[in-house]
């Protein structure tokens, strides 16, 4: 089931519906009852993965819970998290699943319709809830956290429909405390504004902004041989406002419905697009993976033996300042490896979205000590340097995003050849990049609301800025907050993009 | 060991880590009094002190610790 579509609203409204009208101890059964249809609803062997990664986890965490020995809670850590990565692997890279598909096509003699609904029998989030699960066995052995003892009461952490298909991610001891909360959620009509503010506004990046944006993508990255020079960038600058338009939008429907249902989760973008660093970016891009990676894989890799002894080595080489940051530097290296192969598993991500940056940033180490002196030059606490540190971080993303976006490695490499290649901006050009005069209008006219809302947001400085957009249209009188969300619903209506083939649920990050 | 000599050590720790020995650690020292204690620097902290009290923490223990105070009871609970 699409997060963008009526489907899915109906969802949550008949959802909500059951779950405010049942005594509160009911409610997480209703939860569970509804998680369980969504994940169903994104196919039968989705359902049988995700129970089996449930089942295993659920089972290593009793194991490695702190009233057993230390040899077999390290054992059942080590085979719960390899077991659980294997699964992921083997779904996401080796086509398990299709397998699966195909054997029983065979069995069952399949008729077209059936292998029409099996065509879409896909194992959607599967990577979000992997990493979550293992954070969970991490949690247990590293005694962050109590093993839960109730399956059913796991199971709900591990499935939670608003979050099942695109994160956020959640630490099990922070969303066990939500869940329980849920007894006492009590329905009003705030809830039941914010939230559907918050929902329509995740309509309108995906539909009127994402979808919009994605045509001028389509044809730039599909004809790179057509479209050289500048339009290279357009076309890498509008993948960069389209992926963010599209995961952020996927993010705000994700937050608006579980707000109705009184269970806030945590933020995972806040105007990455304004930072000043390629570190700050990371810091407001995919918040909830970064603090994953960060807390599961950066700090634990830091203190392993072999770490502390690259650090002393390196200390004793390079002296103690510098040599202190080569572990550092190593375990960036791994950490964005293995955030460029969490977005796709090919090496156009893991150079695009991983190594890329890591360069970046221990580029920006390196030269740190010219960038100081030049800061004091340049004024940089003056508004121009501010707009160029900005300029600047959003170029060295959407270099990234060529490789993120183009075909493979190869056609990448084609696309930055492209950019030396001559070009010519004139009408006839413009217009094949395939909007019309008034789509341009709109799709102009709705980045410039995203900005604004992007800018209101970076202003306030706060880690849960997203928020404080509602609550300033909540502190409004009633008919205004209302008529920001009739507002944004009749753009949705009017403007969204909707056409013959048209898949609203292709959001590119829950294909991950 | 007791309570003020693992604070002497700690101390050296500190003073060693940040390369500052003006540093002078007490029960309510919080990151926010000592200059460049980040995220980062928590960990090669963390990876000091178990060097030099011959310990090891789980990584449980090394998150939602709130000042100084709390990190020398860690100390002094795994010492016995």
């Amino acid at each position: 089931m699409s997060l963008v579509s009526a489907a899915f609203l109906a969802f949550v409204a008949i959802t909500a519906i059951i779950y405010y009208l049942v005594p509160g101890g009911a409610r997480r059964w209703i939860l569970l009852i509804a998680s369980l249809a969504f994940c169903a609803s994104c196919g039968f062997y989705s359902l049988v993965f995700v129970l089996l990664e449930a089942v295993t986890t659920f089972i290593g965490g009793l194991l490695c819970g702190p009233d057993k020995k230390k040899g077999l809670r390290n054992v059942s850590a080590i085979i719960t998290v390899i077991l659980n990565l294997g699964i992921l692997c083997a779904v996401r890279y080796y086509g398990v699943i299709g397998m699966f598909e195909e054997s029983l096509n065979q069995v069952l003699a399949a008729s077209p319709a059936t292998k029409t609904f099996m065509t879409y029998v896909l194992p959607v989030g599967m990577a979000f809830y992997t990493l979550q699960l293992i954070g969970y066995t991490l949690d247990v052995r590293w005694e962050k956290t109590a093993p839960e003892k109730n399956f059913f009461r796991y199971l709900l952490f591990a499935t939670y429909f608003p979050y099942f298909t695109s994160g956020p991610m959640n630490s099990y001891a922070d969303l066990s405390v939500k869940l329980d909360g849920s007894k006492n959620a009590k329905f009003s009509f705030d809830r039941l504004r914010d939230s559907a503010i918050r929902i329509a506004w995740g309509f309108f990046k995906k539909l009127v902004i994402a979808d919009r944006i994605a045509i001028i993508v389509n044809n730039i990255y599909g004809n790179h041989e057509t479209y050289t020079g500048l339009y290279v960038f357009i076309g890498a600058a509008a993948f960069a406002i389209e992926l963010y338009a599209d995961f952020s939008g996927c993010m705000d429907v994700v937050l608006g419905a579980s707000h109705f249902l009184g269970i806030d989760l945590p933020e995972n973008f806040n105007s990455p697009f304004l930072s000043h660093t390629i570190r700050e970016y990371w810091q407001r891009w995919h918040i909830t993976l970064g603090g994953w990676l960060r807390d599961y894989l950066f700090y634990p890799l830091l203190r392993t033996p072999a770490f502390i002894k690259i650090g002393d080595v390196s200390k004793k080489l390079l002296g103690k300042k510098k040599g202190k940051k080569i572990p550092v530097d190593v375990a960036l290296i791994i950490l964005w490896a293995a955030v460029g192969y969490w977005h796709g598993g090919l090496m156009k991500y893991v150079i695009g979205t991983g190594l890329l940056h890591c360069f970046y940033i221990i580029l920006g180490e390196i030269v740190e000590p010219v960038s100081v002196k030049l800061r004091k030059v340049l004024h940089s606490d003056k508004l121009p340097y501010k707009i160029f540190q900005t300029a600047r971080t959003f170029f060295l993303v959407m270099l990234g995003h060529i490789f993120f976006r183009a075909v493979n490695v190869p056609d990448a490499i084609e696309m930055y050849k492209a950019i030396f290649r001559p070009f010519a901006i004139n009408g006839e050009w413009i217009a094949s990049l395939g909007l019309d005069t008034s789509n341009w209008i709109v799709l102009f006219a709705s980045l410039a609301v995203l900005i604004a809302v992007d800018i209101y947001k970076y202003r306030e400085k706060q880690e849960e800025a997203p928020r404080l957009v509602l609550e300033k249209i909540a502190s409004k009188p009633l008919v205004v907050s209302w008529a920001v969300f009739m507002l944004l619903f009749i753009a949705v209506l009017v403007f969204g993009m909707y056409g013959l083939g048209y898949d609203s649920g292709a959001f590119i990050y829950a294909r991950i | 060991m007791t309570r003020e000599e693992v604070f002497v050590k700690l101390n050296e720790i500190f003073q060693d880590v940040f390369d500052d020995e003006d540093i002078n650690v007490n029960d309510a020292t919080t990151a926010a009094d000592v200059d460049g204690w980040d995220s980062l620097e928590h960990i090669n902290l963390l990876v000091a002190i178990e060097r030099g009290f011959g310990i090891r923490f789980t990584m449980g223990e090394t998150t939602g610790l709130k000042n100084v105070g709390e990190m020398v009871d860690k100390i002094m609970a795994h010492l016995g």
